[in-house]
């Protein structure tokens, strides 16, 4: 049996490098889907996570075991992304054609599954951009990795009613921004 | 029309939503919505954000992410206990020397090896499935609009630059590569849907995208004029307005057409 987050931490902050690797296992993909939702790039995204497990590691002695390590890390990683889109000031939020070229060569979807999804994928993370660190940060953690309103609070260091504020910010952001999409035209928009 | 005393507001239906309600709320919301057209409307429109957002993909990771991550962070972490020493960031860790330069180029080398391979288990193109077929329509189409309103402002452009312009055609080359891109993708659609009609404009716009994003960075005058040329002999600005207008009266359409996802 495979011991629990609490555990691997403790014997990572003791020295054994073998337990960190694990944390790394269990938690890198999450952190990348979350990184790339926020920096909207995978080679940023890939940096986010390397930086985040490196500040983790850092600071693992403040890591508190009562708390959920996924939920800490997300917070790490958080910053880390929201660093990492500050510090490029040309930022591509489409979807990368690799991963459209990915899919094409595995002959997986038609001409217009690929552009469907390339679309949306690029209509949402320009949506997702135009939002507050914040919004952004609590929309994606209650959406995408299904965290509770308590968690995006311990994670953004908000208070709950925050934490739910701005979930509501960005639902109402995201709803006009996608609504094109959802409705038709009007004259004059 | 029943007369209603209390409506949820957009923040209750959001809690809704993700069933972050208290039980009983979430009867009450589900009796009212299934009475109050107003409230359904709202609410078929953050579930419709819901589907969207969740349609949106984000690329899978290489089946030895995890493995290439250690690689990369491993090297970091190379002293122990880790509250007692210092930890290298990542420009740092490149710049104190031979040897550490040595593990980064192979870190490197490896991390773009990875980046153009493809993985072994690409995403799976989940959004087809989960997404009403009537706002699949409307995201072909706004796609299609955004490509061919990209291509009309890049032709009128250069059909307006200046004869003796000296200055660089980077973003227009830029510009046209990126369509040239997306472009192949929209052809490869229309030809499967029969629409030969579109399948023409792209065509003829694909070679011109193509001639302009492989020009000079710096054209001379006789550059343009071919460009401006070929431009002018296919007709393209009055083909990609046509074909353009044609999309947003499909647009218009409340719902989508049955006529095919182009």
């Amino acid at each position: 049996m495979q011991p629990d987050d609490a555990t691997l931490v403790r014997q990572a902050a003791g020295g054994d490098q073998t337990a960190f690797r694990l944390l790394v296992d269990r938690h890198s993909r999450s952190v990348f889907r979350l990184a790339y939702r926020i920096t909207g790039q995978r080679e940023d995204a890939e940096d986010v996570v390397q930086e985040t497990f490196v500040r983790a590691f850092r600071q693992l002695d403040r890591f508190e075991s009562r708390s959920n390590f996924g939920t800490w890390l997300y917070r790490i990683g958080f910053n880390c992304a929201i660093d990492a889109t500050r510090s490029r000031s040309h930022r591509e939020t489409a979807e990368e054609p690799s991963l459209l070229d990915q899919r094409a060569r595995a002959g997986m979807a038609t001409g217009d599954d690929l552009i469907y999804a390339g679309q949306i994928s690029a209509q949402v993370q320009q949506a997702l951009g135009a939002l507050s660190d914040q919004e952004r940060a609590a929309f994606v953690m209650r959406h995408y990795h299904e965290c509770s309103i308590d968690e995006i609070g311990q994670a953004l260091d908000l208070k709950t009613s925050a934490a739910k504020h701005a979930v509501f910010r960005a639902v109402r952001k995201m709803r006009v921004a996608l609504r094109p999409l959802v409705a038709p035209r009007t004259e004059g928009t | 029309m029943t007369p209603f005393d209390w409506h949820p507001t957009d923040d209750d239906l959001t809690l809704h939503a993700y069933r972050d309600d208290a039980p009983d709320e979430q009867a009450a919301i589900d009796r009212h919505l299934r009475e109050c057209e107003a409230c359904a409307a709202t609410w078929r429109e953050i579930q419709a954000l819901q589907q969207l957002a969740s349609a949106a993909d984000v690329p899978e990771p290489a089946e030895d992410f995890e493995d290439a991550m250690w690689a990369r962070i491993a090297p970091q972490l190379h002293a122990w206990p880790p509250a007692r020493r210092r930890v290298w960031t990542s420009r740092q860790f490149v710049a104190v020397g031979a040897w550490a330069a040595t593990i980064a180029g192979i870190v490197v080398a490896g991390h773009l090896w990875l980046r153009h391979t493809p993985a072994a288990t690409p995403a799976k193109p989940t959004a087809a499935a989960t997404v009403p077929s009537d706002v699949r329509e409307r995201v072909l189409l706004t796609a299609l609009d955004s490509h061919f309103s990209q291509t009309e402002m890049l032709l009128v452009e250069l059909m307006n630059a200046p004869d003796d312009a000296k200055g660089s055609l980077a973003f227009e080359r830029e510009t046209a590569d990126d369509l040239v891109q997306s472009g192949r993708l929209y052809r490869v659609t229309a030809a499967q849907t029969g629409d030969r009609r579109l399948t023409d404009v792209l065509d003829d716009v694909q070679t011109v995208l193509t001639e302009v994003a492989r020009a000079p960075e710096t054209p001379d005058k006789d550059d343009l004029a071919a460009i401006r040329s070929r431009i002018e002999r296919n007709d393209l600005l009055f083909k990609v307005r046509a074909v353009t207008n044609d999309i947003r009266v499909r647009q218009d359409k409340p719902g989508a057409s049955n006529e095919g996802a182009l």
